[in-house]
């Protein structure tokens, strides 16, 4: 088969794999080698869906023994099938990392043969990259669940990242969609990198030098949509897994329903809305601290996907505000819609200098359409309102760009993937 | 009134601010002489760049504001907008006064817009930095070709020989006819033309692969070109191999 056959198949394939950041390493280039991390991540460019491309996302292979129901590359499903050889994979890697076209290799796989059979093809091929070609730049490994921890540990010398997909957001759902996996097979090596990074970060306490483990974390991903679970399960699933495993990020795949067969639950389109709502309520619980609690309760189990979770919850709040923007502390300001995180700090920063008039809060990047409702400038508030849930929602709602959240901003920093809402 | 000629360099523009200090004489506008026309009204002066004083103010601008306002004034430098050098000239006054926290005074017209447009700069150097597209021309040898709005090269060419330092490599900005030149040991920026020679077969064959890559990895039911142009603008698509 032609290089050109495999790079179109096994590209294909890993398509919904979401994760594409390259971000959280600092891997030095050294002896005059190929390649370093960039802290920050860097993508290279962005495909017709809008996502970035930031690491060549590809299958080593998509032959695989598995048949899970929501899997396209599933053993029973009628499609082309094509096999990556570690030097190939290395080369192609190599060549495109020198014309800039990527900042890495992320490295997936269907199962081959057996669990520990693909984790030591998926090392071979690090191995070289590392070893021969002196290769510095940022490698995303996924762990294979099933494979023996000992290949995970190995893999985690090579490698910047790893992530174990949880993949569905519930043990019954994964019975129900991919019977051949466990939820034990996906939490163990979880959990092994997790108290492996936290015996690097001990010891890097007493030795100045101790060598590289994943030094940009792990992170998973899930498919929503395919199965019940509500936003409030998947939410709290996510607060549960950054605060037991520390995880990096947790990825949310809105479900395609591409894939013939049993058509799940007769999902008709991807809910992309419903899945940027998440990102934005995810980046309320690393960045903003909020409680998953907070956002959504037993009564109120999903998100208005008409409005973005941070006003959301300021509706359901509204005794705590307007706060007064010359006084409030900075995790207050935080809490305020139309307040992103660089808005807050410079808020701070600014009103040392002097105090803030109205006018200047636009200057320093408040979003003032939504903000206003909430704050209040030297004791006067500007919302032209009362502050009513209703009436504040009633000036909110008409102007659609309600939908456009604060995502944008940190979309180019920190590499999400998520696609701005399509309005369904 | 007083207008301040120099040779458009950044030391010629630090040493501008030297003798306006040192002669107590704050100049009504500040020129470059590449785009200077006589005004037989006013009062020109010429300015001959002289490194020491240029070196003296850069010192003084780093103790007594901070660092991070040098690397402010240096990026809005880079915008080569004729504005931008009374802009700096009245920052850096500001900054003498204030001292550190100058930074702070974000509601300050002055400060307010040179954090804005030394933004603009930055943003541009990591856009370069994302899209830059190298072509093996010859055997070894990388190419890469960028036309961005501001004179953003000096700031990304470290990136690239920390990065590439096993790589020969020229990047060539065809809007100044600039050229940044590595050696796999240091690199220099030049205004002598490179010489391209023809692409290879194998740079040809990588350049496919990289397009097939490409489409493969879109997903047809998420299409959001709108999206896609807001990361990536339109003008820098000329650089991009995948959307040849």
């Amino acid at each position: 088969m032609e290089l050109h056959d495999k790079i179109r198949i096994l590209a294909d394939a890993a398509k919904y794999d979401v994760s594409c950041s390259s971000s959280g390493s600092n891997r030095e280039n050294k002896n005059g080698g190929i390649g370093n991390a960039s802290f920050y991540g860097i993508c290279h460019s962005w495909s017709d869906d809008g996502r970035c491309i930031s690491l060549l996302k590809i299958l080593f292979t998509n032959v695989c023994i598995y048949d899970c129901s929501y899997c396209v590359n599933r053993c029973s499903n009628d499609i082309e099938r094509a096999l990556f050889t570690p030097d190939e994979l290395a080369d192609l890697t190599i060549n495109f990392y020198r014309r800039n076209y990527i900042e890495g290799l992320f490295l997936s796989s269907a199962v081959y043969k057996s669990p520990d059979y693909t984790m030591e093809l998926l090392i071979r091929t690090v191995k070289k990259l590392r070893e021969d070609y002196n290769f510095n730049g940022y490698i995303h490994l996924k762990a294979i669940p099933g494979a023996d921890i000992n290949l995970i540990r190995l893999a985690g010398l090579y490698a910047d990242r790893m992530s174990v997909n949880i993949e569905l957001p519930s043990e019954k759902s994964l019975k129900l969609l991919a019977p051949q996996k466990t939820k034990e097979s996906i939490i163990k090596p979880m959990s092994f990198i997790h108290s492996k990074l936290l015996e690097k970060s001990e010891s890097k306490k007493l030795m100045r030098h101790t060598d590289k483990f994943v030094p940009a974390g792990q992170t998973t991903q899930l498919i929503i949509g395919a199965t019940p679970e509500s936003d409030r399960t998947i939410l709290k699933l996510s607060e549960n897994l950054y605060k037991y495993y520390d995880l990096k990020r947790v990825y949310y795949s809105a479900y395609i329903p591409v894939f013939n067969g049993n058509n799940l639950l007769g999902v008709s389109s991807p809910p992309l809305l419903r899945e940027h709502r998440l990102y934005q309520a995810d980046w309320l619980l690393r960045y903003y601290n909020f409680k998953a609690d907070e956002l959504l309760t037993e009564e109120e189990l999903n998100f208005d996907v008409l409005l973005d979770p941070k006003i959301n919850w300021a509706m359901k709040n509204l005794n705590l505000f307007p706060v007064e923007v010359n006084t409030a502390d900075y995790n207050m300001l935080l809490r305020v819609p139309g307040i992103g995180l660089r808005t807050a700090k410079r808020i701070v920063k600014a009103r040392k200098a002097a105090n803030l008039n109205y006018d200047s809060l636009k200057k320093l990047g408040v979003v003032l359409k939504r903000a206003k409702y909430f704050i209040t400038c030297n004791g006067k508030y500007y919302g032209g309102c009362e502050i009513e849930t209703n009436k504040i929602k009633n000036k909110l709602l008409p102007k659609s760009n309600v939908l456009e959240g604060q995502l944008s901003i940190f979309d180019s920093i920190y590499k999400t993937e998520s696609n701005l809402p399509i309005l369904v | 009134m007083v207008n301040y000629i120099f040779d458009g360099t950044f030391d010629g523009l630090m040493t501008v601010i030297y003798v306006s200090y040192y002669n107590r004489q704050i100049p009504n506008d500040i020129l470059s002489e590449n785009s200077y026309q006589k005004n037989f009204l006013g009062d020109d002066i010429y300015i001959s760049t002289d490194i020491n004083k240029s070196d003296k103010v850069q010192n003084a601008i780093t103790t007594k504001i901070s660092k991070e306002a040098l690397k402010n004034i240096y990026y809005v430098y880079l915008s080569e907008l004729e504005s931008s050098y009374m802009l700096i000239y009245k920052y850096v006054r500001l900054g003498f006064k204030i001292g550190r926290k100058i930074n702070y005074f974000l509601q300050n017209d002055i400060v307010n817009d040179v954090i804005k447009l030394s933004q603009r700069i930055n943003h541009e150097a990591y856009k370069m930095i994302e899209l830059i597209r190298f072509k093996e021309i010859k055997k070894g040898l990388f190419y890469a070709k960028i036309h961005p709005d501001y004179n953003v090269l000096p700031l990304i060419v470290p990136h690239f020989a920390e990065r590439f330092q096993d790589q020969y490599f020229v990047i060539h900005d065809v809007k100044r006819n600039l050229s940044a030149v590595y050696d796999k040991k240091s690199w220099i920026i030049t205004d002598i033309p490179p010489e391209i020679t023809l692409i290879t077969k194998e740079e040809e064959d990588f350049e496919n692969l990289w397009k097939i890559y490409y489409k493969s990895i879109s997903i047809e039911e998420r299409k959001n070109l709108r999206l896609q142009r807001q990361h990536m603008p339109k003008k820098y698509w000329d650089m991009l191999t995948e959307k040849q």
